[in-house]
C-alpha cells in the first residue's frame, strides 16, 4: 500500500495541476491550437518546467522532483482532463529514456536543461506501425570514415509524437556491433520531419535519416543498456498514457453526467430515463473498474524485472483504452447532435482519446502482450 | 444449549487477535487443507443438507461455524476485515456454499433484534444445524418490486396466521425454519406495513413445492401458506419494523456478492476448455480469452479497493453494486466464450468427455444466470447506483 507521506505529495501535484488548469483555461488554448505547428504554447510548456512537471521521473541530482511514474500520472491524468496540448507525456517518455541512461555529462546536461524547460525532447524509436518490440531498431548508425569522431545515422522513425518543437530526439539505433541510444538535435543535417496531423489537430512526425552525422559523444547508452532503457520509457510512457486516458474519462463523464442531468426533453431532464441512466452507471463502472486497475497495476511500474513491468504497463494500457472507448462514444450518443459538432468539447475528448489509444500500442496489442507475458495460473475447478 | 461435542472436543481457543492477517489466513488456509472433507469441494451445484452436514460438524465443533457472531454467542468474533480472509480462503479452497442462511442472515438479525428468549433458543441450534433456515422473502408477484409483498400475518390470540405464498426460496426442502416478511398493515405505505416473523416448517398448513430450474436441479421451492400459526412470540423487532430489519443486512453482502471468485472459477473451467482444443494458438479467441482475463484481474482491484475500506472500518457505501454488476456479467461472458469454443460439445446436456478432458461445457451457462437476478436484480443495482451514487433525477 501507498504510505501516507506519498500520498499527500500525489495530493498536492494535483491541487497545483488542478489550480493551473482552472487559471489557464487549456481547454480554449486546445482548440485555438489545433492544426497549428508546433500545436502547443512554448511559454505555457515553460510555465510547467517552473511547477516542476518536466522533471517529477528526474532525478534530485539533475534538479528534478525525483517522483516516481506513479507521481507522473497523477500530473499527466490531471493536465489531460483539461485538454492540456503541451506534449507533457511525449517529453516525459523521452526523458525516462535519458534518465535510464547511463552516467556521463551530456546526460546530465540535457535532464537539467529538461527539468529547466530549456530543452523539450522527444522519442524516436518505432520502425513500424504495431510494432512495440524496443529492439527492433529501424535506424542504422555507421562510423562517419570522413570524420572519425561522428556516427553517420541512416532509416526513419515513425509516428514521434510531440516532434514538431521538440528540441531534439532520442534515437534508438543499430550500430554496427550494439544497440544504442543517441541525443540528435532537432536541427541535425540530414534529419528530416514529415509532419503528420493527428485526429485530435496536434501534429506528430515520421523521422527521416538520411547520413544524418551526429558525434559519437552523443551517444547516451549502449548495448543491453540501451535496449533497457528503451523498454523502460516505452512502459512508463504506457502508464502514462493510460493516465492521461483515465483522466480524460473522468472528466467527460462527469461532463455528460451534468449533461443528463439538465438537459430537458418531453418535459424533464433527460437523466431521468432509465434507458439513460443504466447506461450512465456501465460508463461508471468502466471508469471505476479502469482506476482500480491502473493502481493496482502501478504497484510493478518500477519491478526491476522487466516482464513484470512490461505487464502491468500493457494491462493498464489495454484497460484505460477500454474505459475511454465506453466513455467516449458513449459522450457523443448522450449529447445527442450537439455531441456531434466541433463547436462541442465531447469532440476534443473523443479524437484526443483516439490518438491516445493508438500510441504506444493498442488495446488489442496490449492484450496480446499480457497474454504472451503472464503464463496462466493453473486453477482448480 | 450446547452442543456436548463442542465440550469434549473443545472451542477453538487460540488467541487469534494476536496473530497478523497473514498468518491468520496461512492458519485457516493450513487448516482447510487438512479437515475439509473432498466432496464439499468445488461442487456442481448448491449442497442439500445431507451432502454436507458433516463438514457443517467440523466447522461447528472447531468454533468456526460463525465467522461474523461474537464469541461470546458461539462465533469467531472476527473483524469484518478477517471475515473476508475467512471467505476468500474457503472459496479458494473450492468449499461450496451449505445452507448456511441462519448463520449469514437471520442469525445477525436475531442478534441484533432479537428478544432474550428468541436468541436463547435459535442461536445455539443455528449454530449445531439443528435449526436450518431458508428465507421467504420473494413473492410470485413481489421480485425485483419486493416491498409490494402480500403474504398477511393476521394476529390471533397468541399466534400470527399466515396465509400466502413464498418463491424461489432456496433449499426450503431441507430446511428446519423459516424466516417470513409478511404483510401486518395494509393501510400504511408498502414498506412500513412488513413484519420480520419466524416460523417452524413443521407447522400444519405449509406446503414447499420443489422448483426444478433451467439446469434441471431443483435448488430452489415455492412455499404456501394455508392458515400457518406461528407464536407471537415469534415476531423479531418491532411490528411493521420488518422492511428496516432486512434492509439492515445489505452492503457487506454486496461486498461478497461482487467477490472476484466466482468468475474466477468459471474462466479455469473456459481455460481448461480451451486447453483440450488447442484454442491458445488461435488469435481470435486468445483476444476475447485475455479481454475476460483482464476483466477479471480487474474486478479484483476494485474488489480491493472495497476490502482496503473495511479494512480502515470506513462503512461501504452504495457504490459497491458496481462489483455484483461487473462479477456476474464478467461471469456470463465468460459461460458465453465457453459455449462458443466448446462448439458442439456446447450442446451436451451434463459432463462430457472433450478430447479427453472431463467437462460440463454448459454447467457455466446455467449458473452464471441467477446472480445477475438475485439479491437485487442488475437493474435494480442499476437503479441504485442512478440515483444515490451518480444523483441522476428521478
Amino acid at each position: 500500500m501507498t504510505d501516507a507521506a506519498t500520498l499527500d505529495q500525489r495530493r498536492l501535484l494535483a491541487d497545483s495541476v488542478a489550480d493551473y488548469c482552472r487559471r489557464s483555461d487549456p481547454l480554449r488554448r486546445a482548440r485555438a491550437l489545433r492544426d497549428t505547428e508546433p500545436g502547443f504554447d512554448r511559454a505555457a510548456w515553460q510555465e510547467m518546467a517552473e511547477l516542476g512537471w518536466t522533471g517529477v521521473i528526474v532525478p534530485e541530482a539533475f534538479g528534478g522532483l525525483g517522483l516516481a511514474v506513479a507521481d507522473h500520472a497523477v500530473v499527466a491524468r490531471g493536465l489531460s482532463a483539461s485538454m492540456v496540448p503541451e506534449p507533457v507525456t511525449a517529453a516525459m517518455i523521452a526523458t525516462c529514456a535519458i534518465v535510464g541512461c547511463s552516467e556521463g555529462e551530456l546526460k546530465a546536461s540535457l535532464l537539467e536543461g529538461i527539468v529547466a524547460g530549456a530543452i523539450l525532447p522527444a522519442l524516436a524509436w518505432q520502425a513500424a506501425p504495431g510494432d512495440i518490440d524496443p529492439s527492433r531498431l529501424a535506424v542504422v548508425a555507421v562510423p562517419d570514415p570522413a570524420s572519425p569522431g561522428d556516427m553517420l545515422l541512416e532509416g526513419s522513425a515513425c509516428f514521434v509524437v510531440g516532434a514538431s518543437g521538440a528540441d531534439g530526439f532520442v534515437v534508438s539505433v543499430r550500430e554496427p556491433d550494439a544497440p544504442a541510444l543517441h541525443w540528435v538535435p532537432a536541427a541535425t543535417p540530414g534529419l528530416s520531419l514529415s509532419m503528420r496531423r493527428l485526429a485530435d489537430g496536434r501534429p506528430a512526425a515520421d523521422l527521416r535519416f538520411e547520413r544524418a552525422a551526429v558525434p559519437r559523444g552523443n551517444c547516451l547508452a549502449r548495448g543491453e543498456a540501451a535496449l533497457h532503457a528503451l523498454g523502460a520509457a516505452l512502459d512508463h510512457g504506457q502508464f502514462a498514457i493510460a493516465a492521461e486516458l483515465l483522466g480524460l474519462s473522468q472528466r467527460l463523464l462527469d461532463t455528460t453526467l451534468d449533461y443528463l442531468r439538465t438537459r430537458s426533453q418531453f418535459g424533464k431532464a433527460i437523466g431521468s430515463f432509465q434507458a439513460l441512466q443504466h447506461r450512465a452507471v456501465d460508463l461508471y463502472i468502466h471508469q471505476r473498474i479502469g482506476d482500480a486497475a491502473f493502481e493496482q497495476a502501478l504497484r510493478d511500474a518500477d519491478a526491476d524485472e522487466g516482464t513484470r513491468r512490461a505487464a502491468a504497463a500493457s494491462r493498464a494500457k489495454a484497460r484505460a483504452c477500454e474505459t475511454a472507448r465506453q466513455v467516449t462514444r458513449e459522450a457523443i450518443q448522450m449529447h445527442g447532435a450537439i455531441g456531434f459538432t466541433d463547436d462541442c468539447d465531447v469532440g476534443l475528448y473523443v479524437k484526443r482519446a483516439l490518438v491516445l489509444s493508438a500510441w504506444l500500442g493498442n488495446a488489442r496489442l496490449h492484450r496480446g502482450r499480457y497474454a504472451a507475458l503472464v503464463p496462466l495460473e493453473p486453477a482448480e475447478a | 444449549m450446547t452442543d456436548p461435542r463442542a465440550e469434549t472436543e473443545g472451542h477453538d481457543d487460540i488467541d487469534r487477535d494476536a496473530l497478523a492477517d497473514d498468518a491468520f489466513r496461512m492458519q485457516v488456509r493450513e487448516w482447510l487443507q487438512v479437515n475439509c472433507p473432498a466432496h464439499v469441494r468445488f461442487p456442481a451445484g448448491r449442497m442439500h443438507w445431507h451432502e454436507c452436514r458433516d463438514w457443517w460438524d467440523i466447522l461447528y465443533r472447531k468454533g468456526w461455524i460463525a465467522p461474523a457472531w461474537p464469541r461470546e454467542l458461539g462465533g469467531m468474533g472476527l473483524s469484518p476485515i478477517r471475515q473476508i480472509v475467512m471467505v476468500e480462503e474457503l472459496e479458494r479452497h473450492g468449499c461450496g456454499r451449505m445452507p448456511d442462511q441462519g448463520i449469514t442472515q437471520v442469525g445477525p438479525i436475531i442478534i441484533r433484534y432479537g428478544t432474550p428468549a428468541q436468541k436463547a433458543w435459535y442461536l445455539p441450534r443455528t449454530l449445531s444445524g439443528e435449526a436450518i433456515w431458508c428465507q421467504g422473502y420473494s413473492e410470485p408477484n413481489a421480485g425485483s418490486d419486493l416491498a409490494s409483498l402480500q403474504t398477511s400475518a393476521v394476529e390471533d390470540g397468541d399466534d400470527y396466521v399466515i396465509n400466502g405464498s413464498k418463491i424461489w426460496t432456496t433449499l426450503a426442502m431441507d430446511a428446519t425454519h423459516m424466516y417470513v416478511l409478511a404483510r401486518t398493515d395494509r393501510s400504511v405505505k408498502k414498506q412500513e406495513g412488513i413484519s420480520f416473523l419466524l416460523l417452524d416448517m413443521k407447522a400444519p398448513g405449509i406446503t414447499v413445492r420443489p422448483i426444478r430450474n433451467i439446469a434441471g436441479d431443483d435448488e430452489f421451492c415455492q412455499v404456501f401458506f394455508d392458515d400457518v400459526r406461528t407464536p407471537k412470540s415469534n415476531l423479531v423487532g418491532a411490528l411493521n419494523q420488518g422492511w428496516t430489519i432486512a434492509k439492515s443486512l445489505l452492503g457487506f453482502e454486496r461486498l461478497g456478492i461482487g467477490s472476484p471468485r466466482r468468475p474466477q472459477l468459471a474462466f479455469a473451467r473456459l481455460e481448461k476448455l480451451a486447453r483440450a482444443r488447442g484454442l491458445f494458438s488461435d488469435p481470435v479467441f486468445m483476444d476475447r480469452f485475455t479481454a475476460l482475463r483482464l476483466d477479471i484481474a480487474d474486478l479484483s482491484a476494485a474488489y480491493e479497493v472495497f476490502v482496503e475500506q473495511v479494512r480502515r472500518g470506513e462503512p461501504l457505501g452504495a457504490d459497491v453494486s458496481l462489483l455484483k454488476i461487473w462479477a456476474t456479467e464478467t461471469m456470463q461472458r465468460s459461460s458465453e466464450l465457453m459455449l462458443e469454443a466448446g462448439d458442439e460439445y456446447g450442446a451436451l446436456g451434463g459432463d462430457s468427455d472433450v478430447e479427453g478432458v472431463r467437462l460440463n461445457v454448459l454447467a457455466p451457462f446455467y449458473s452464471s444466470r441467477p446472480g445477475t437476478i438475485y439479491g437485487g436484480s442488475n437493474e435494480i443495482q442499476r437503479n441504485i447506483l442512478a440515483k444515490a451514487v451518480l444523483r441522476l433525477p428521478t
